[in-house]
């Protein structure tokens, strides 16, 4: 199966699991990011909806409506994305839909934050904005992961990616710090979709540099 | 062993031994020739070495590469209607014998990117889009007009000079980068500890923005120019030697840093301009006029 054949057959299975797309999912990054970057929008999508999410029964309305006309077919079972990538996938293979996820969640934070900084004051000073590092975990941009990438590379190349890691996460907690103060500003709310975008752009080039 | 047969062995040695180096580091000259239609596609990916992209005559791609040794390759494909080069480095590869430096022609209108780990990456008077990337490149865009610029580097520093109406957007971690005559509807760099320089009349009506966690930003324009410009430095020096006239109100509602808020010029012409920084200093001036 080749790159373009892999991304038509998304459209009729979209989640990578037939075995055709598997294999070629193992031995081609760049399909299988395609592939974990719908994923994680799907995902994020769904984190989205939860805010204004319709009763469920609205769903299956909808869900019988369209078998009626004969729109979608009978359901069948679906295998998880995840595992089919098989145990060869390094951290580094993850860090587009990582740093996709990343962007989605600050952007699902500075969202939120928004919103409740329209709110009664009581509700805008509930929730200061945490540590960077909690975000950067759980979207997968982990410091030790990044150390342990370049952790074969020579000792000026390390030192250079170490300053900049510490530099780039003095940004993120800046720009944090900013958008604590006045979460109204647009302008520091930007600045901290940029600091995480300079990060996300560590963890590329690091990657590039340990695939050589 | 007698000393004729001990003389032949230490000079077989030595023959085998300039053979074998010069086998394995000999430099060696390659071109590629490829006729391609018109808005065609280039890129080059070269872990270790130089690109250079120049403007060709006619819809052809040459591509001039010099190896360093045996120990990398110079892969090559035309995809459709692009150009696909790649320097494929073999093992024991390093970054002296895994060098290949490219000199390319390509057609003005070809869209290009370039990828380099630690070598100077270099386009000019090109009208496609042109995407450079490299961690430790020196980036040098030139004389390139309406099309795309993006540049992406760790700490390699980033000039781009004579830019026309073209998207340019920088990221950096850390390396300095100068904007000469770089005018455009959408120009932006963002650095993390990297200074930015801007020279040149904030031209075009465009949205300029230029933000450093902890470089300075540095602008220096001609008498002239038109823009409205909002500046704040957090932690860091404020500098207005073009004498803005101040505006009312911040666009922002903090206090925070030192901020200023103003314009120069016609109104009807401006640009907007956000300089940004936490620690950094920011200068605006003028340039220096002959007496």
């Amino acid at each position: 199966m080749t790159c373009v054949e892999l991304e038509r057959s998304l459209a009729e299975v979209d989640d990578g699991s037939e075995p055709e797309q598997r294999d070629h999912l193992k031995h081609c990054p760049r399909c299988a990011a395609l592939v974990a970057e719908l994923l994680a929008i799907a995902c994020a999508g769904g984190e989205l909806r939860e805010a204004e999410e319709p009763s469920p029964r609205v769903w299956n309305s909808i869900e019988i409506e369209l078998r009626k006309e004969g729109l979608i077919g009978p359901q069948r079972p679906r295998h998880s994305l995840l595992p089919s990538f098989g145990n060869r996938w390094t951290w580094g293979h993850w860090l587009a839909p990582a740093a996709a996820i990343l962007l989605l969640t600050v952007g699902i934070y500075l969202r939120r934050d928004s919103q409740n900084s329209a709110r009664p004051v009581a509700d805008s000073t509930s929730a200061p904005v945490k540590a960077s590092v909690s975000d950067d975990v759980r979207a997968g941009l982990n410091d030790d992961d990044l150390m342990a990438e370049i952790a074969q590379q020579p000792p000026a190349l390390k030192a250079q990616y170490t300053d900049n890691l510490q530099r780039v996460n003095d940004y993120i907690r800046d720009a944090k710090t900013s958008v604590d103060a006045d979460p109204t500003d647009d302008e520091a709310r930007r600045s901290l979709m940029e600091a995480y975008q300079q990060k996300a752009m560590l963890f590329e080039l690091a990657l590039d540099r340990s695939l050589q | 062993m007698n000393g004729r047969t001990i003389q032949l062995v230490a000079v077989s040695s030595a023959m085998a031994v300039t053979v074998m180096a010069g086998t394995m580091l000999a430099e060696t000259h390659k071109e590629f020739r490829f006729n391609v239609g018109p808005k065609s596609g280039l890129s080059v990916s070269n872990p270790y070495g130089s690109v250079s992209v120049k403007p060709s005559s006619g819809n052809v791609v040459i591509v001039t590469a010099i190896v360093a040794s045996d120990r990398v390759e110079v892969d090559n494909n035309l995809v459709g209607n692009r150009v696909e080069i790649q320097s494929h480095l073999l093992a024991g590869a390093d970054p002296q014998s895994g060098r290949v430096d490219y000199e390319i022609l390509a057609p003005a209108d070809a869209s290009v990117t370039l990828h380099s780990t630690s070598g100077a990456l270099r386009a000019e008077k090109l009208h496609g889009d042109v995407t450079l990337e490299g961690a430790a490149a020196t980036v040098d865009v030139r004389d390139i007009s309406d099309a795309h610029v993006h540049v992406k580097t760790l700490n390699g520093p980033v000039t781009i000079t004579n830019v026309q109406q073209g998207h340019v957007e920088v990221d950096s971690l850390s390396g300095t980068v100068t904007l000469n005559s770089v005018t455009g509807p959408l120009v932006q760099v963002i650095s993390t500890s990297g200074a930015i320089n801007y020279i040149g009349d904030f031209g075009g009506r465009g949205d300029y923005r230029l933000t450093s966690h902890s470089g300075d930003i540095e602008a220096i324009v001609p008498d002239n120019v038109s823009a409205d410009v909002s500046a704040r430095s957090v932690r860091g020096e404020l500098h207005d030697d073009i004498h803005l006239q101040p505006r009312q109100h911040l666009p922002y509602s903090s206090a925070e840093g030192h901020n200023f808020w103003g314009s120069v010029g016609r109104p009807s012409t401006s640009s907007t301009v956000v300089l940004r920084t936490f620690s950094g200093k920011i200068h605006l001036s003028k340039h220096a006029t002959k007496q």
